[in-house]
């Protein structure tokens, strides 16, 4: 990989809570317009690492750098407008309309007092066209399938016009046609040079479709590389404690290799 | 390559047709207040032992007929400054049950349940029994004991429902219970320790089943000065509403500072309770039931729902303490009573037709 520099780097960053380690001593680079997977167990740590690299949380030991600069020393807002973070969960306790909750994404550019302008609503409205949602904006958030949530939480990222772009597990709960037009969108978020971070557990997705992937497991370092390079049978195996063999989507890949 | 959705739904005109009626909605729902506030107040003005006609009152208004003497004190000095209070304590009540549903991303919360009230009824007992000579810079001791009891309450609430920097909503809204509940009952005690027993228990007494006195109209110019100052700091703090809605993770990673913002909300919030219940009382479900049949007629947007909320608060409790003057003449009804018959079944038939806005 070519990596002039890196648009978010973590160096040597650890992360503890309630002083319990849960990240020590990472190191992850994510070159700007590149599209990479985060794998590894459940409790690896994969949503601290995403939240470390978006800055919700702050690192306990080594910096996270975006474009070189501290992202624990931008603010709040400065920060909030670089880097968006697309939660697993989302649960709203009121009859918002999806509309309302895609225009939240633009909070960091609105003052307390200043309502939406017309440069907010055309974000508002990009977001909806590049996730295909437009149709949906009248809802309400909390009638809608776990695909179109899916679909609207990636649209409130967007609406957030950053940068880089974290997805926690995004094809999470979703059927295998959701889950290929998810992967569809990310392709078209790409190419519009929004650069992706995303946890995934669905290792059969990431070699067409993730330009590197980052393989995060307790005890051991992390592994970053290709795909190929990554997803190797003893890699996995160390990882997940489970032959990749055993695992029937698994089997084809791992045959071929 | 992406794949085209299966065109629209059925019900999809429906719905956004439906929202399109609702954001047009707020000036006319506004208007529609104002109006139906100004004829609550005319109304109550007029109805009570001796009935004051309406006509005669506007024409006095205009400067046409005078007044006789026995109206203009009937109006004056008893009928009026109750009215406006009972508008302030509604609008302040309907405002803090919004923001506390609000924070606590719960359609249960309000002031009396979260404790808030609970702890401003202490603060003003203690102002009634002991310290009712004392006033600093025009506030009476009994206002500001109830402000520094709500803040102090939210902020024992806040801080025992607080685990590693996260607050659980419905460790929360316990923790308000109980401690609202401890407080509330406590206030019990100052009958006890009450030095001039008869008048102050009673008026302890009345209090504590929500009775809207007659106050001076200094106290009430002063009530109103408060909360006009807190809707103002209310404005800027519904949008922060909006986003926090969305959870404490979302919206700091939004750019919201998620502390920040709460402790402003809990501050107005309890200033907006204090005024309440240093006019009124402890008067319940108010706070509860405004906020939801205005988010029924135009959503969950705060922004939106300040106004409404605000102004639908002043009618309702007009109307209450109307009710409550009246329905059993020459005997009065405590206006929290009657709240509660009210306002009980009405909220569970709420609960019960729309069941959907309360999963959480």
């Amino acid at each position: 990989m070519t990596t002039p520099a890196p648009l978010l780097q973590l160096v040597t960053a650890g992360f503890r809570y309630n002083d319990r380690q849960i990240l020590a001593n990472i190191n992850l680079s994510l070159p700007e317009g590149s599209c990479a997977a985060l794998i590894g167990p459940n409790g690896a740590g994969k949503t601290t690492l995403l939240r470390l690299a978006s800055g919700a949380f702050k690192a306990a030991s080594g910096k996270v750098l975006f474009e070189g600069q501290c992202l624990s020393a931008m603010s709040h807002r400065e920060r909030s407008r670089l880097v968006a973070l697309v939660p697993q969960q989302l649960d709203v306790p009121f009859e918002f309309t999806v509309q309302q909750i895609v225009e939240q994404g633009r909070t960091p550019y609105l003052g307390l007092l200043r309502g939406p302008a017309r440069e907010d609503r055309i974000a508002v409205d990009r977001a909806f066209d590049l996730t295909d949602t437009t149709l949906l904006r009248h809802r309400i958030f909390n009638e809608l399938s776990g695909g179109e949530r899916q679909r609207i939480k990636i649209a409130l990222g967007l609406a957030q016009q950053s940068r880089l772009l974290l997805l926690d597990e995004p094809t999470q709960n979703l059927d295998i046609g959701r889950q290929v037009e998810l992967i569809d969108l990310l392709h078209s978020l790409r190419g519009e040079g929004i650069t992706i971070l995303a946890s995934i557990h669905d290792l059969h997705l990431v070699p067409d479709n993730f330009s590197a992937v980052h393989l995060l497991a307790p005890g051991h370092a992390l592994i970053s590389g290709t795909p190929t390079e990554v997803l190797t049978p003893g890699n996995l195996m160390n990882a997940f404690h489970c032959a990749p063999g055993r695992h029937p989507l698994l089997v084809q890949q791992t045959i071929s290799e | 390559m992406v794949s085209v959705p299966s065109g629209p739904r059925p019900e999809e005109s429906a719905r956004t047709k439906q929202t399109a009626v609702a954001a047009s909605r707020l000036p006319i729902a506004v208007s529609l207040l104002l109006v139906t506030l100004a004829i609550s107040i005319l109304f109550s003005l007029s109805i009570g032992a001796i009935h004051l006609p309406i006509r005669a009152m506007l024409a006095a208004l205009l400067q046409q007929h005078a007044l006789d003497e026995t109206q203009r004190t009937i109006l004056f000095a008893i009928r009026a400054p109750r009215v406006f209070a009972s508008a302030i304590v509604g609008a302040a009540l309907a405002v803090s049950g919004l923001m506390f549903q609000g924070l606590f991303r719960n359609p249960m919360a309000d002031p009396y349940i979260i404790g808030a009230s609970g702890g401003a009824a202490v603060g003003a007992c203690i102002g009634i029994v002991f310290l009712s000579q004392f006033a600093i810079f025009g506030f009476s001791a009994t206002a500001l004991l109830a402000f520094a009891g709500s803040v102090l309450t939210m902020a024992v609430v806040y801080s025992l429902a607080r685990t590693h920097g996260r607050t659980n909503s419905v460790t929360l809204l316990l923790a308000g219970f109980a401690v609202g509940t401890m407080l509330s009952n406590s206030t019990y005690l100052f009958e006890l320790f009450d030095p001039n027993s008869t008048s102050g228990t009673r008026i302890v007494a009345a209090w504590l089943h929500g009775t809207i006195s007659i106050p001076q109209w200094k106290q009430l110019a002063i009530m109103s000065c408060l909360l006009a100052l807190s809707l103002v700091a209310a404005y800027p703090l519904m949008r922060r509403l909006n986003t926090l809605a969305l959870g404490d993770d979302y919206a700091n990673q939004l750019g919201v500072r998620v502390e920040t913002a709460r402790i402003g909300i809990i501050l107005v919030g309890s200033l907006l309770t204090a005024i309440a219940v240093s006019l009124g009382g402890l008067i319940s479900f108010a706070g509860l039931i405004v906020p939801h049949v205005a988010r029924l007629w135009l959503g969950p947007d705060h922004v939106r729902l300040l106004p409404v909320t605000a102004l639908a608060g002043a009618i309702f409790l007009v109307i209450a303490d109307t009710l409550a003057r009246t329905v059993l003449a020459p005997s009065e009804l405590p206006v929290g009573i009657l709240m509660v018959f009210l306002g009980g079944p009405f909220f569970l038939y709420l609960l019960r037709k729309n069941k959907r806005e309360y999963t959480l």
